[in-house]
């Protein structure tokens, strides 16, 4: 508008943005400054703490608490925000600037229609009767991708899935035809299969519409496939902001440099097990004989009661496999495929319906409780959310020598002595000791979760999901500790993720569950190379590897030729 | 549909256990009856005599299985006070009890959610202080207190205020009896007379027990209230562009099932809480007749007004799961 350059929809000058007041007055934005170009697609990158979310918030006018602009101003359409009424900047809100954030399901409504919730947003921005409103609506979850959309329209959330309600909340962010689109994190915590399917339709409805779109993430491999630029952000400033090729290629900073180098893809650890034992060797530490097998798992079945009428639900139906000594095997599959039912079968944490799981030579399956009580020293768990299995109230040192009262009791200053041995092998300070764990980042709470497991010096150990929800080179650093802790201790691990890359630099064998069963199992590299089962194809083709190639998700903005593109690649 | 049917064969079972627990209940109560009826002159042949023909000198088994026989029938006994029969003395003075807590009901609702929803609105200024501090001492205010002082200040002093003296000016005469609710009934044929002198009449003890209790609704509902208006799903609204009028509304939609459950509570418990303004303003209520019948051991007349109690939190509370999942898409009972 205001005759200003019309190829900009999005101008953000030297912004700053502070919270608290006074002497408590801290920056959280520096001196941001970018274009957004019509029809663009540009990748906002940063670490936990970067501030991409303050931006984002910042973008729409709606700063939490006394948050508030500083320095410089953000302009939409060359209409400066901060000369906006409140009328005027809630009609910016989603009539111009539309969010998508994290978690679909907790952004809608949970006592209203889907259907409903979409039409009123439309109706907040552009005069339209209830009929016309919900015909457009019905015709945009269409769009969208939601299948027969007349009739789940009139769902309410509770009764989909993670990924029909973040079609459904990118249909909210699409209705009132805006002409920036935000996705904050918007598919963070979705399969893999899922996030590429949701990427592809977001991309492809905005490359149609014209709208600029802003990915915000921490997945480089996101903004490899679907960005046009891509702007680095660390501690409140953007370090970097130019062409994601020639980001690939050449990126301008250290920093940038080692993002990418901690997201690519380690190479295979070692030459599967003869190597690994090799090495061992050399490390001049005690080997357990290889090849001899430690766990054997014989037609595991594990079904839920899922309700008076219905049949139970199969979560794991007759899967059998075995782990060799200082073997890592990686279960991996979508959400609802049964690896972590099979990891707290393994545990005793949940009881199996039925099938046989020997452990060194002992049929666990048949123990009591007390009986398997002994065994936990020997097998020990990973949890997958770390903040969640670490009680709040004990201190690291507390929470790391606990598991070691399974053990004969030890005098206090050898349970110190192994607390700072196992911060040590975690690779934590030892001062960390008196900490809480919510003084501890992500990435250390991992670790603290790490060591809980290792206290005992456990012969297998479950990893359920070591690395997902953490950023890039924290993700990096914990495979480089499982990697180094496999070496040095000779660790046989069960390692259950979706995240395939980690899979590629950690384990020896794969198995690729579905829906409870296996489909696939081999050596990771034959996996990777050459699978052979279509479920197999279809997640690795999930996958978005960090590089730039003909094989993109979204070519270059030339607006009608990329919408097709997008579209065929999503089938 | 299906669930009210399912709720409503619960409620006899229910009812039984209430009658069942009560009758042994008030059979716990110390004094007796007949003494009471008789006077300290009487002989004790006399009092025998009284006893055997209340049926008192039968085991307790027998008499509440003669008693549950005439439930069943609808006779709930002589009141052995008011010699009336204990049915006529409750149609009598049930509507007064429900027109006043029934009203106080809305009061309460509307302003304890309209006030919290207002302060969690105006977060950290200073309306929001004022409620804060009006929810702690509306927690510390004895109902009868605040009942006096309004009577005092508005009817004394000011003299706005009808006399405290039951719910109709003395040369007026009640509507005839459709609903047992003055107001409504004096709507119904048109007495527009009665109609202002009741609802004048209201207005005092309505005040007194609504001062009382919306400091409880507000606070549940600030708590509430607030939680959803921080969530993720408020937020996305916001920046959804959605009008500042819709995104209460939506928040309020979300915060109704624990405001259903307190109002519900609360409606039950005011049937027999409110004596104490009952008795202030005269109203010759339920409650009023519930403690005279427990200071003078009168069982058949407190039984039968803790079973209409039963039956009414009962009925409460078969409305209260209804809305429940009127208002939750989630809750399938």
């Amino acid at each position: 508008m205001a005759g200003e350059d019309r190829s900009t929809t999005l101008e953000v000058d030297h912004l700053g943005i502070a919270f608290g007041a006074g002497a408590a007055e801290h920056a959280v934005l520096r001196d941001v400054t970018f274009r957004l170009g019509r029809n663009e697609i540009l990748g906002i990158v940063g670490e936990t703490g970067a501030g991409k979310s303050v931006l984002a918030q910042a973008l729409v006018g709606l700063l939490p608490g006394d948050g508030r602009v500083v320095q410089g101003e953000i302009r939409v359409n060359g209409r400066p925000l901060a000369a906006m009424n409140e009328r005027d900047r809630r009609q910016l809100r989603g009539g111009a600037i539309s969010l998508i954030g994290t978690s679909a399901k907790t952004l809608l409504d949970p006592v209203e229609t889907v259907g409903r919730q979409i039409a009123r947003v439309l109706r907040a921005h552009r005069p339209c009767g209830r009929r016309a409103a919900w015909r457009q609506t019905v015709q945009l979850l269409g769009d969208v991708g939601i299948i027969d959309s007349e009739q789940r329209a009139r769902a309410y959330p509770h009764e989909l899935s993670g990924g029909m309600a973040q079609r459904v909340v990118i249909a909210m962010a699409l209705i009132a035809r805006p002409d920036i689109i935000l996705a904050d994190d918007a598919t963070l915590g979705l399969d893999a299969t899922v996030q590429v399917q949701v990427l592809d339709l977001l991309v492809a409805r905005s490359r149609e519409r014209g709208v600029s779109v802003i990915l915000i993430t921490h997945d480089l491999g996101i903004v490899a496939h679907y960005c046009d630029r891509v702007a680095i952000m660390r501690a409140g400033r953007i370090e970097e902001l130019q062409a994601v090729q020639g980001f690939l290629a050449q990126p301008g900073t250290a920093y940038s440099e080692s993002l990418l180098g901690a997201a690519r893809a380690r190479p295979v650890p070692a030459d599967h097990l003869s190597t690994a034992t090799q090495r061992l060797g050399d490390a001049g530490e005690a080997v357990a004989p290889r090849g001899e097998t430690l766990l054997v798992v014989e037609n595991l079945q594990k079904l839920f009661a899922a309700g008076a009428a219905q049949p139970p639900l199969r979560a794991v139906d007759g899967v059998s496999f075995s782990l060799a000594r200082g073997e890592t095997l990686a279960l991996v599959g979508e959400s609802g495929s049964g690896k972590t039912t099979i990891g707290q079968c393994l545990l005793r944490l949940l009881t199996a319906t039925a099938g046989g799981m020997r452990f060194d030579g002992i049929d666990i399956a048949a123990l009591t409780e007390r009986q398997f009580r002994p065994l936990r020293q020997r097998m020990q768990m990973v949890f997958q959310e770390p903040y969640v299995a670490l009680n709040p109230r004990w201190r690291v040192c507390d929470l790391i020598s606990e598991p070691l009262r399974l053990l004969e009791p030890v005098s206090r200053r050898d349970r110190q002595a192994r607390v700072n041995e196992l911060l040590d092998l975690v690779q934590l300070p030892r001062r960390l000791a008196e900490a809480y764990p919510h003084q501890l980042t992500a990435g250390e709470q991992k670790r603290i979760g790490i060591a809980r497991a290792l206290a005992t010096r456990p012969d297998f150990v479950v990893f359920d999901e070591p690395t997902t929800a953490l950023d890039i080179r924290v993700r990096a650093q914990i495979i480089d500790l499982i990697r180094s802790l496999q070496v040095r201790t000779g660790l046989s691990a069960l390692f259950i993720t979706h995240d395939l890359n980690s899979v590629r630099s950690l384990a020896h064998n794969v198995i690729v569950l579905n829906r409870g069963q296996i489909v696939e199992r081999g050596e990771t590299e034959t996996i990777f190379a050459r699978p052979q089962h279509a479920y197999t194809r279809l997640l690795l083709t999930a996958e978005l590897p960090i590089e730039w190639s003909a094989s993109r998700r979204s070519g270059t903005p030339v607006p009608v030729l990329t919408a097709e593109r997008g579209a065929s690649a999503r089938r | 549909m299906r669930i009210v049917l399912a709720r409503v064969s619960l409620i006899p079972p229910q009812l039984f256990g209430v009658l069942l627990v009560t009758f042994m209940l008030v059979r716990l109560l110390p004094g007796d009856p007949a003494l009471l009826m008789l006077g300290n002159m009487a002989t004790p042949d006399a009092i025998a005599s009284l006893r055997q023909r209340l049926g008192l000198d039968q085991g307790l088994w027998t008499q509440f299985v003669r008693y549950l026989g005439r439930v069943l029938h609808g006779d709930l006994g002589t009141s052995i006070f008011t010699s009336h029969p204990v049915v006529q003395d409750l149609i009598e003075r049930a509507p007064a009890t429900l027109e006043l807590i029934s009203y106080a009901m809305i009061v309460t609702v509307t302003a304890g959610v309209g006030l919290a929803v207002l302060s969690v609105i105006a977060r950290g200024r200073s309306f929001d202080y004022v409620t804060r501090v009006y929810g702690l001492a509306a927690g510390a205010l004895p109902d009868f207190w605040v009942g006096l002082l309004l009577i005092f200040f508005l009817y004394h002093v000011a003299g706005w205020a009808p006399a405290p003296f039951g719910r109709l000016d003395t040369y007026l005469t009640a509507p005839r009896a459709i609903t047992g609710f003055y107001t409504l009934d004096s709507l119904l044929t048109g007495n527009w007379a009665d109609l202002g002198s009741a609802a004048a009449r209201l207005v005092l003890p309505v005040a007194t027990i609504s001062i009382v209790n919306t400091g409880a609704m507000m606070k549940m509902t600030q708590t509430v209230f607030a939680g959803v208006y921080d969530s993720a799903f408020i937020r996305h609204a916001r920046a959804s562009g959605l009008p500042q009028r819709r995104i209460i509304v939506i928040a309020l939609k979300n915060s109704l099932p624990p405001i259903i459950t307190t109002a519900g509570f609360l409606f039950g418990f005011l049937l027999g809480a409110a004596v104490l303004v009952e008795t202030i303003f005269s109203w010759g209520g339920l409650g009023q007749y519930a403690v005279q019948a427990v200071i003078n051991s009168d069982y058949p007349a407190l039984q039968g007004f803790v079973m209409v109690a039963a039956v009414f939190v009962l009925l409460v509370y078969l409305v209260v799961d209804v809305l429940y999942e009127l208002v939750d898409p989630r809750i399938r009972i």
